[in-house]
């Protein structure tokens, strides 16, 4: 190959769909003001169900960002990753279809699935007989529908793949991205979004002991706190544009971060003490390979779960890995304000960390007050702060912990 | 029994329902020997309207039905099969 | 810099047969797995027929709460997984639990039980406000495809990247694919590598037929999966596991363990064409599988076998037939091609998988595995499919390749024990 290449994985753009925002201004503004925006679920037939709040998507129509024929034949999860998919390849400059196909990849990381569309189809099936199955189902229920139906709008021809893993999949897809750059991929589109509040979905979710069944929206999320009460879910996602940093600079486009280390261990199913271990080794592994040494860390975004025996894992974890100076740096969990996307969770955090360095500003933690852990959690109002090195911490319901180490980008990017 | 017979209208609005394809009932009509492919709809989307249209009048269609080309290919063939069934 | 993977060990659960030595005797014997649908009653559906595992998770050790609670794709991976750790010999006890990371894929997942609770909890689908007091209390753990991983990784302690891996049908050769990657780049030095699916139920069945994808053959099961034969008439549902254990080349020969071939390459594209529809060409499958003789610098001809994807449907295999002769070229024709798919059916994203043990397993026997039911030639697909014999070959490069509903198209290339030179 005769481009020349940095082999480091630059972010160049970025588009959100979120509870709190349907771009990545809206998004920064209501993170970096600390608006909460959780509140009662109010999709058709979830009134009933003993998950009262969450993080829900409103005002997105998808009909103005995703042409019809994409919409009849995907569940609502795709029309998120793919309208995400398309504001980050236009903020990249990079819409149209591609000179060469098979220089763009696509990987998305995903938890639940086009749950609301297979609901629909077992109704019918059920309900009506096999013959009311329609011819869609069998693209649009299973977890690699968002890939395949961005890299076909997009006639996108590289390397294409799906982490179906818990929330810190969300990071494991990032370091996929960055890995196929490294191996000689021009760019990849990668993320996650996620739709997982509907009727059946939701039920499926009621067993998960983490999950906090709270009424109160100010009150249902607050980790890091005595009244920690679990988590509470959210719909939506990101997906980011990444592609190598010399390409970037010779494109003439801002660099608005670089992934610079990731790491990701497993130590099991609700054993939330023993995550202490495993998180710590995946900052290490994430320092290490970004080489930062822990001072360097300039903020955290926590995993922030919500469940006492979790938080306190994690920020002994933080301390375990960055020694004294995880007693120092800023940590924040912008999260608490507008759910847990699952997979897409952590590339929110992710697009939260990028900007927070793009505005030298860390995002406080709504409705957490009286922090119970030996951390300096940030709250109430954002806290200015040059920020070179962001570190991004998810761990997942099934036992993953991953951590992400984002550097900031061009000035230009600011 | 009803006779029936499926309209270029009903196609359209079936194109729309099962495809998320619009199309001017007219056009469809003025363009009935244009590859359905010319018009966005591909095989699932045929496919889908093939299944419609079993549900919805109760009778199977030949196998030929979701490989037809045109849209006047396909409701030749849709109607000549409803008539013979009726 | 990379390391070399080696293959340490494998394990299946495949239709008709249960371990290694039993899937290996069926296919060296060109048995047919596929019959009349017994896991569920079928009628009504259009495609009745499947390749179903005769398996009871009590006959094979699993502890009560896996044979209680666990989905049948989870038992069918632990089973498997068991299976291929014994072979590789590896001791888990001392293992380096972060050095050890499992990667395996699966299309459906939890779905069959997903289903299942659906039709409790809507009143067989009266209600779109689903009662949630009649649903299993671990429901969420056929929601969440990562159980998988999860699980199979609590088995052996490991503790290192845990993933799963869903890329619709191209799911197991893609995990295996992952696994190289980590293991290669040196995240881990040790991966349990593989897939698993049941996706035999109403709902997937009834999916397929919407979409006339499977074989309508009712009253022929067992030569109903016909791949590249004239007559072919859709793939036949199959269910199933395969999990290999993938080691750094060095650190399974520090150990002395028996190196049953190598992962020599692997890659993945997509074909931005259609969800389910496939070219007549196959340039994507083509650059998949240069991609991985690139990565071997391999040439060509040094290619001794293709386990193909061979789904049996009209338009995959005329698709891979013409990637093959892109790729291979003249040598194409020279070169065997077959499909196992004929004898265990397509398991989804399990049956990668299940593929790339049995081109370990052709490997380790220097015999290729036939194509059953091959009778009539189609001139669209006019390679060497080796029809219902099994044929002993020198063996020595062997691809998989596979293609997957969301235009995946990957290849992984097996190299035998010491045949790779660099």
């Amino acid at each position: 190959m005769s481009k020349r290449r940095s082999g480091r994985a630059a972010v160049t753009g970025i588009g959100v769909v979120a509870p709190n925002g349907l771009s990545t201004d809206a998004y920064w503004k209501s993170v970096s003001e600390g608006l909460g925006v959780l509140d009662l679920i109010t999709r058709e037939g979830c009134g009933h169900l003993p998950l009262r709040v969450a993080g829900e998507v409103r005002s997105f129509d998808p009909a103005a960002l995703v042409e019809d024929r994409f919409l009849v034949q995907t569940d609502r999860f795709s029309h998120f990753a793919m309208a995400a998919a398309a504001l980050a390849l236009d903020d990249a400059g990079l819409g149209g279809e591609p000179a060469d196909p098979y220089s763009v990849g696509v990987v998305t990381a995903a938890g639940s699935g086009g749950g609301e569309f297979g609901q629909r189809e077992l109704q019918k099936l059920w309900g009506q007989g096999s013959k009311f199955v329609g011819p869609y189902q069998s693209i649009a229920w299973f977890y690699a529908a968002s890939t395949g139906q961005i890299s076909i709008r997009g006639g996108l021809k590289g390397p294409c793949g799906v982490v179906a893993s818990d929330e810190a999949g969300g990071l494991d897809s990032l370091a996929h991205a960055a890995r196929a750059v490294r191996r000689g991929t021009d760019v990849m589109v990668v993320g996650a979004a996620e739709a997982p509040l509907a009727p059946y979905s939701m039920v499926c979710q009621l067993g998960y002991p983490e999950l906090s069944t709270l009424d109160d929206p100010d009150r249902a999320y607050r980790p890091f706190t005595e009244k920690a009460c679990g988590f509470v879910p959210a719909e939506g996602g990101a997906l980011l544009v990444v592609e190598d940093e010399e390409q970037a600079r010779e494109r003439g486009v801002p660099v608005r971060g670089v992934v610079a280390g990731h790491a990701a261990t497993f130590t099991g199913t609700s054993r939330w003490a023993e995550s202490r271990e495993g998180l710590a080794h995946a900052i290490t592994g994430a320092l290490d390979e970004a080489g930062a040494a822990p001072e360097e860390i300039d903020v955290v975004f926590a995993d922030a779960l919500g469940v006492p025996e979790a938080d306190r894992a994690e920020a002994l974890a933080i301390a375990d890995a960055l020694g004294a100076h995880g007693t120092r740096v800023p940590v924040t969990a912008p999260k608490t304000g507008f759910g847990r996307a699952y997979c897409g969770a952590p590339v929110l955090d992710t697009v939260a960390a990028l900007l927070a360095m793009e505005h030298g500003l860390v995002p406080p933690t709504p409705n957490v007050f009286d922090v119970c852990h030996d951390i300096d959690l940030v709250t109430s109002h954002a806290r200015p702060a040059e920020l070179r090195t962001a570190l991004v911490l998810s761990r997942g319901l099934m036992g993953s912990n991953a951590a992400l180490v984002v550097r900031r980008g061009d000035d230009s990017a600011r | 029994m009803i006779t029936t017979e499926v309209t270029f209208d009903e196609l359209a609005a079936l194109m729309k329902q099962a495809a998320g394809i619009t199309v001017d009932p007219e056009e469809l009509k003025d363009a009935a020997e244009s590859p359905f492919d010319s018009f966005g709809l591909d095989s699932l989307g045929l496919l889908g309207i093939v299944g419609e249209l079993e549900n919805r009048y109760g009778a199977s269609l030949p196998p030929d039905s979701e490989r037809c080309r045109t849209p006047r290919e396909f409701l030749d063939l849709v109607n000549s099969t409803l008539k013979a069934g009726a | 810099m990379t390391r070399r993977v080696a293959v340490t060990g494998i394990g299946v659960v495949a239709p008709g047969g249960i371990g290694a030595t039993a899937f290996w005797d069926l296919l060296a014997a060109g048995r047919t797995a596929t019959r009349g649908i017994t896991l569920f009653d079928p009628a009504g559906l259009r495609s009745r027929i499947a390749a179903e595992c005769d398996f009871d998770p009590f006959e094979h050790g699993l502890d009560a709460d896996l044979c209680q609670h666990a989905d049948r794709y989870i038992q069918f991976a632990v089973v498997a997984a068991r299976e291929a750790v014994r072979q590789s010999g590896l001791d888990t006890g001392s293992l380096d639990p972060w050095r050890t990371a499992v990667s395996l894929g699966s299309a459906v997942g939890g779905t069959t039980r997903l289903e299942h609770d659906y039709v409790l909890v809507s009143e067989s689908g009266r209600r779109w406000d689903v009662d949630h007091t009649k649903a299993d209390p671990k429901l969420h753990l056929a929601f969440t495809p990562s159980t998988l991983a999860s699980t199979v990784a609590e088995q052996f302690g490991a503790r290192g990247p845990v993933q799963t891996v869903s890329t619709g049908c191209t799911s197991g050769l893609d995990a295996v694919g992952y696994a190289f990657h980590t293991v290669a780049e040196g995240r881990a030095d040790v991966c349990i590598a593989g897939a698993s699916d049941s996706p035999i139920s109403p709902i997937t069945m009834a999916c397929f037929d919407a979409i006339k994808a499977t074989s309508p053959n009712n009253d022929d099961p067992e030569h109903a999966s016909r791949p590249f034969d004239a007559r072919r008439d859709g793939f036949v549902m199959g269910e199933g596991a395969a999990v290999l254990v993938l080691e750094d080349y060095e650190h399974a020969r520090a150990r002395g363990a028996d190196i049953l071939c190598e992962i020599s390459g692997y890659a993945t594209y997509g074909n931005a064409y259609h969800m389910t529809g496939l070219t007549s060409e196959g340039l994507e499958m083509a650059r998949a599988i240069d991609s991985t003789l690139d990565q071997a610098r391999l040439d060509p001809t040094r290619i001794d076998y293709v386990n193909a994807h061979g789904s049996g449907t009209r338009q995959n295999d005329r698709h891979e037939t013409a990637a093959v002769k892109r790729s291979l070229g003249a040598h194409a024709y020279e070169t065997p091609m077959s499909s196992i798919k004929s004898m265990v059916g397509h398991s989804l994203g399990a049956i990668g998988a299940i593929e790339v043990v049995a081109c370990v397993l052709a490997l380790r026997h220097q015999v290729v595995p036939p194509t059953a039911n091959y009778e009539t030639p189609d001139p669209e697909c006019d390679l060497d499919y080796v029809p219902r014999t099994a044929r002993p070959r020198k063996l020595e490069h062997v691809l998989s390749v596979g293609s997957g509903f969301g235009g995946f198209q990957s290849a992984v290339l097996l190299s035998g024990a010491g045949g790779r030179t660099r």
